[in-house]
């Protein structure tokens, strides 16, 4: 219906400008045939050249053409003595109306490849137009899916036509992409009117295939859906490479992480072993007689280093749990303060960090009418641990290591590790909490520079969010967690 | 009973098992010891010990497994033995019948008082038990409800004093949250872990010298609280 539709009308279109020609020579006729007394002959012939130039300017060649001829033959059958009849009998009326033809015949064309240069060059400006659009649409994109839609759209609407497909073919890590307009599930049967491949550098990728009710191209179009094509196989190999380039970007990346992690964990696990390794032997050895308070320091040495690398694979593992997006808290309702005192318990147990943490000052300020969290206790522990560990690392002895929490709306709590130490340097104050990254030397402070990251993904499991800032006398670790669970506070009555 | 007191330890690591045995037999305990789950019920069959130290990752059967199977036909002590990041094993190995967990890597004292308490229940639930319970300057009378510090009288609501009751009646013993709250509030309850966080901070505010250290209620983290009776 609708291809006969557009058939009839294309008819109609060509038709169209020669009745329209006719029709302005008969008008032309019938109004200098009223004033046919009073105008002569000569005049009448200039003014027959009027509809000769309009039909040629507004219709084009062919019609301007027959607008001459239809004017000769009136011009003879009206004005030419005898009336009526085509036969002249003065050779100076012959004369006259042949040099009518001529002329009439020599403006039509002029005027015609005026209009047709005119025509070119409109027809020029719209594909430069469209070509820009093209390159314009197609210059900012990166990802194939959008490049293809572009050059569907745009090859549907510069041919008019009814459906136009896009095939990429899929290949090493790229996926195969087959994008219809109009989206429809139809396919098979109708053969595509044309098909253009999308010809890269490296050969072809794809194909575009259009669907028109007229299957011919002029030439422009040829040129038109040529550089389409090419522009969209181009953009599509750009896109590739982009997306080969960030993936060794990443690869590197994750390169260098680990190799930054094998060289710090092994340095980490060596350092304890040595000990025990030296440990044990002297202990073991018969050359020497260890006295009670030597052999006392040597077993607290040993011990001390176990736990060391207790808590180093303990660390790993959860930071292996935070980088594969395993770690799963096991939330239940706690007690800030119940946690809180339960590290600084810890702390007191251990024999070394007693030690060093006996040359701090622990101030907790942690208010009696705080609502419960829904926190892991473990997972927490190791957070207030990871934190207070790195204070008394990074602060100098006889100072005030305070731990304090406050709400800050109605579900929200913050918590924040303080200490008196120096405090770092704005550019470090983001990236303290990325993995290995250290402030000072490596070699300077022990610690696989895992702990803060680790706080950062035990936070964050929670819902939190971790921050450290400057303060005027010191430097302190911040960190939210939300009082609601699922959102729901809990369900406690504190009396019977 | 014999004199020595037996053990049996069920764990696959050969150093780990190595070195329980050479330490308890110096302890004088007699060991034995089982590398894989099917063995180690075997042995506890037939030999009877008098506590199992039972590893909760083994070759052939899960640990939770052996405590149920073990729990069908003995109420022999279990102390079960397993890595810190796996909190969810060891409360699932508590609730299906162990009585108590150490954490590795742990140190022999730790184990060895975990042993004591264990055997004390053990002579305990066969003799008759106790109706007044003293530590420290604490003394609850299960029978009469009635809760003194340093021979003065602590007012307890009924539901602090259920929960204490239970606490100490098991002193020594590590109890689960759920436990705690399937025998004190009612098993629909035994997720509300907020009960007992509330609870248990009033009991501390009324018992303890400092609630912010506790002495005698004590947390064990992930898993419950254990009241502490002095050795």
């Amino acid at each position: 219906m609708a291809s006969n539709y557009r058939s009839r009308s294309r008819v109609v279109g060509i038709v169209f400008p020669y009745i329209f020609t006719l029709l302005v020579t008969a008008l032309t006729t019938g109004l200098l045939f009223v004033l046919r007394s009073s105008i002569n002959p000569a005049i009448v012939a200039l003014l027959y050249l009027l509809p000769v130039g309009m039909s040629t300017f507004l219709r084009g060649l062919g019609p301007g053409i027959l607008a001459a001829f239809a004017a000769f033959l009136a011009f003879n059958y009206f004005f030419i003595f005898p009336y009526y009849t085509f036969s002249v009998h003065q050779t100076q009326d012959l004369l006259a109306l042949l040099v009518f033809l001529v002329v009439a015949v020599v403006i039509s064309q002029l005027v015609g490849r005026t209009r047709h240069s005119l025509e070119v060059a409109t027809a020029r400006e719209h594909e430069a137009i469209r070509l820009y659009e093209l390159s314009q649409s197609l210059s900012g994109l990166r990802d194939e899916r959008g490049i293809v839609q572009v050059i569907a759209q745009q090859t549907k609407e510069t041919f008019q036509a009814d459906r136009v497909e896009v095939f990429v073919e899929g290949g090493k890590g790229r996926e195969r992409i087959n994008l219809q307009i109009p989206p429809v599930e139809f396919r098979g049967g109708v053969k595509p009117s044309l098909v253009v491949p999308l010809q890269a550098v490296r050969g072809l990728v794809g194909e575009i295939r259009l669907w028109r009710s007229d299957p011919s191209l002029v030439s422009a179009e040829e040129r038109l859906l040529r550089t389409i094509s090419s522009q969209g196989a181009l953009a599509l190999e750009r896109a590739w490479l982009t997306q080969t380039e960030t993936r060794a970007k990443v690869l590197e990346e994750s390169d260098r992480l680990k190799s930054s992690l094998l060289s710090s964990v092994s340095h980490e696990l060596r350092t304890p072993l040595a000990t025990i390794k030296a440990v044990v032997t002297s202990l073991y050895s018969g050359e020497i007689e260890w006295d009670s308070e030597a052999r006392q320091e040597l077993l607290a040495v040993l011990e001390e280093e176990t736990d060391q690398l207790d808590r180093l694979v303990g660390n790993l593992l959860n930071m292996s749990r935070i980088e594969a997006g395993a770690l799963q808290p096991q939330r239940r309702w706690n007690h800030l303060a119940e946690i809180v005192a339960g590290v600084m318990g810890r702390l007191r147990q251990r024999r070394i960090a007693r030690a060093a943490a006996a040359a701090y000052i622990f101030e907790v300020d942690i208010p009696e009418d705080l609502p419960l969290v829904p926190v892991d206790y473990v997972l927490m522990e190791q957070v207030f641990a990871n934190l207070i560990s790195n204070s008394i690392k990074y602060s100098p002895a006889n100072t005030t290591i305070k731990i304090s929490a406050w709400r800050v709306d109605d579900d929200t709590l913050l918590i924040r590790v303080s200490n008196q130490g120096l405090g770092v340097s704005d550019e470090h104050l983001e990236r303290i909490f990325d993995k290995f990254y250290r402030v000072t030397a490596a070699d300077r402070v022990t610690g696989a520079g895992l702990g803060l990251s680790i706080c950062k993904g035990i936070v964050e499991a929670h819902g939190g969010r971790i921050w450290a800032e400057n303060l005027p006398d010191g430097f302190a670790f911040n960190f939210t967690l939300p009082t609601d669970w699922e959102g729901a506070p809990p369900r406690v009555t504190i009396n019977d | 009973m014999t004199s020595q007191p037996h053990i049996l330890v069920i764990d696959d690591e050969p150093q780990i098992l190595r070195a329980l045995r050479t330490i308890l037999t110096a302890k004088h305990f007699r060991v034995s010891v089982a590398a894989r789950g099917e063995e180690g019920l075997a042995l506890a069959a037939a030999e009877a010990p008098d506590v199992i130290i039972l590893d909760l990752s083994l070759p052939d059967l899960d640990g939770v497994e052996v405590c149920a199977r073990l729990r069908e036909w003995t109420q022999v002590p279990i102390i079960v033995l397993s890595v810190r990041e796996s909190e969810r094993d060891k409360v699932m190995a508590l609730d299906s019948g162990a009585d108590d967990y150490l954490t590795k890597p742990f140190g022999i004292e730790e184990l060895l008082a975990r042993i004591r308490v264990a055997q004390r229940h053990s002579t305990q639930a066969m003799g008759s038990k106790k109706t007044v319970i003293t530590v420290g300057p604490l003394e609850i009378d299960l029978a009469q409800h009635i809760v003194k510090r340093n021979g003065v009288e602590v007012k307890l609501t009924a539901t602090e004093f259920k929960l204490l009751a239970y606490l100490a009646a098991n002193a020594g013993r590590l109890l689960t949250h759920r436990a705690i709250l399937a025998a004190v509030w009612d098993p629909a309850d035994v997720d509300r872990v907020e009960y007992l966080r509330v609870y248990i901070r009033q009991l501390r505010k009324k018992l303890e010298d400092d609630p912010e250290q506790p002495q005698y209620i004590l947390n064990e983290p992930g898993i419950g609280y254990r009241f502490v009776m002095e050795d």
